[in-house]
């Protein structure tokens, strides 16, 4: 069974890529610590929202991983490991928020219930938000990098839907608010130049 | 280059003058002291910093904005209650510029706006910000509080797209009950600065430099944005600043003149340390958008940098 979605990780960011058959994924919040290379995926997130998105998509396109591990400091007022360790709890509400989580803006917005829900059953959550002492750091990734087996499905792929074709394209010239020259007028809700006829300002 | 049918409203923060059409007035820059890491704070709970440094880099900021002309606001960034009022209390004593009041916390900001108005403060302060987060409690200690200027965020964690983030600011987004520009009303805020919110790249940046023109095409209030954060979240770029810090600082300076281009009125420029550089690509940008609209009927005002630095 394919157990690593092409391309993996799927979504760039502030990580390093170590063993990707390894079961552990660590997660460091705000501080950056040297990577061990032998967690699948290391790397930070200082965002409730965005950030917390990302680690989801490159663990659930990894069926090896199993344990996510979330130490360092946490970014005050986002509070982004407390909100990942709420919505593998708890999920999303029907606004998309995640629930019981205290970050500022703790909203999932790129991503479907459905990838939170493979999210919680595929990995186990270590907490350890604060813990920044490498040494006991590597010695969590040394307990779990090779606990337990794969996960026994497909790696799931989520990514953000921002390669979608936006459904609000405007097509067509419509009434300009902002002046360019004489003939011509933008349009800045949708963001047209056009003619301006007979229009005068 | 292009004018707005909408009158363009000018604010007037503790003498700095803010909006109107574009190459009307000199962008206001606003760089950040105290921020996440900066090296000049020795604790940042306590707020404790080498106040000879600190006075240094206002007085780099200074000289900038001197030089230019582009009004400066110093943009005050804290993470305690206890130590964004030590911040304020240094800025306001070393500098008469207006400032900005930022914390990720709302209790923090909430603690500060209640602060500066305490000591007499609260017309050099603007307030960083009113966004979806706000809870009742910071709700009600900025309507309590003599504060009248206030950033509004247009950043909206459900639907970033442009239609999301204007419904943020108009009626809430389905998200709230009200829209954050009645939620400013509400808690006394006369001079609203809109900011479309820089998403990180590929998650909707770009989507900020087009509601800056929707916002003042709508509205007319003045709006900018905190560009750099842009290339300061792309993390490839990130990468390369590891062998080449210089390509990083390319990247996050010559993001003001984007801003500027879609009509940005200020910009939070980030360290205030890039102060000598941010200035003048400022100027640079201002200057030619002030030559572009002229026979648009825009004059620039007397010391824009149009009528001082060419």
């Amino acid at each position: 069974m394919k157990r690593l979605a092409e391309n993996w990780p799927l979504l760039k960011g502030d990580y390093t890529i170590g063993e990707p058959t390894s079961r552990l994924a660590v997660v460091t919040l705000a501080s950056e610590l040297k990577a061990s290379p032998e967690a699948a995926i290391w790397g930070s997130a200082k965002t409730e929202n965005l950030g917390v998105e990302k680690l989801v998509v490159n663990v659930i396109s990894n069926s090896n991983i199993r344990y996510v591990l979330v130490c360092g400091t946490e970014s005050r007022g986002h509070l982004a490991g407390h909100s990942l360790l709420a919505l593998h709890a708890n999920g999303i509400d029907a606004k998309g928020r995640i629930i019981a989580s205290e970050g500022a803006i703790p909203f999932i917005e790129n991503i479907s219930n459905e990838a939170i829900k493979r999210f919680q059953r595929q990995v186990s959550m270590l907490d350890r938000i604060g813990l920044i002492e490498p040494e006991k750091i590597q010695k969590i990734v040394e307990k779990y990098k090779a606990l337990g087996e794969p996960y026994p499905e497909e790696p799931m792929l989520a990514c953000p839907p921002k390669k979608r074709p936006n459904p609000s394209l405007i097509e067509g010239p419509v009434q300009g608010d902002i002046l360019i020259s004489k003939d011509f007028v933008m349009d800045a809700a949708s963001g047209l130049i056009c003619s301006t006829c007979e229009k005068e300002y | 280059m292009f004018r707005f049918q909408k009158e363009q409203e000018i604010v007037n923060i503790a003498g700095v003058k803010v909006g109107g059409q574009p190459g009307e007035l000199p962008t206001v820059l606003a760089g950040t002291i105290f921020y996440n890491k900066h090296e000049i704070v020795e604790d940042a709970a306590k707020g404790l910093f080498d106040k000879q440094k600190a006075e240094k880099v206002l007085n780099l900021q200074e000289n900038a904005s001197d030089e230019t002309k582009n009004p400066q606001m110093v943009h005050i960034y804290g993470t305690t209650p206890e130590s964004i009022c030590r911040y304020i209390d240094f800025v306001a004593e070393v500098s008469d510029a207006p400032f900005l009041i930022d914390s990720s916390e709302g209790q923090v900001r909430a603690h500060a706006a209640r602060y500066v108005s305490e000591i007499g403060l609260s017309d050099r302060a603007v307030y960083n910000s009113i966004n979806m987060s706000i809870s009742e409690s910071e709700l009600k200690a900025l309507a309590e509080s003599e504060l009248d200027s206030s950033i509004i965020l247009g950043f909206n964690a459900m639907d970033s797209s442009l239609q999301g983030r204007m419904a943020m600011l108009e009626e809430g987004a389905n998200l709230l009950d009200r829209g954050l520009l009645s939620i400013a009303e509400e808690c006394g805020i006369v001079n609203k600065l809109i900011d479309p919110s820089i998403t990180p790249l590929g998650d909707g940046a770009g989507v900020a430099l087009r509601m800056t023109l929707t916002a003042k095409a709508k509205w007319g209030h003045p709006t900018g944005s905190g560009i750099h954060n842009a290339p300061s979240a792309w993390s490839w770029l990130q990468k390369k600043k590891e062998k080449d810090p210089l390509l990083y600082k390319i990247c996050d300076i010559g993001s003001t003149c984007l801003q500027q281009a879609a009509a940005g009125d200020f910009i939070l420029y980030g360290p205030i340390e890039n102060a000598p550089y941010i200035f003048p690509m400022a100027a640079m940008g201002d200057i030619m958008i002030a030559e572009a609209v002229r026979d648009l009927g825009i004059e620039p005002s007397t010391k824009h940098p149009f009528n001082v630095l060419v």
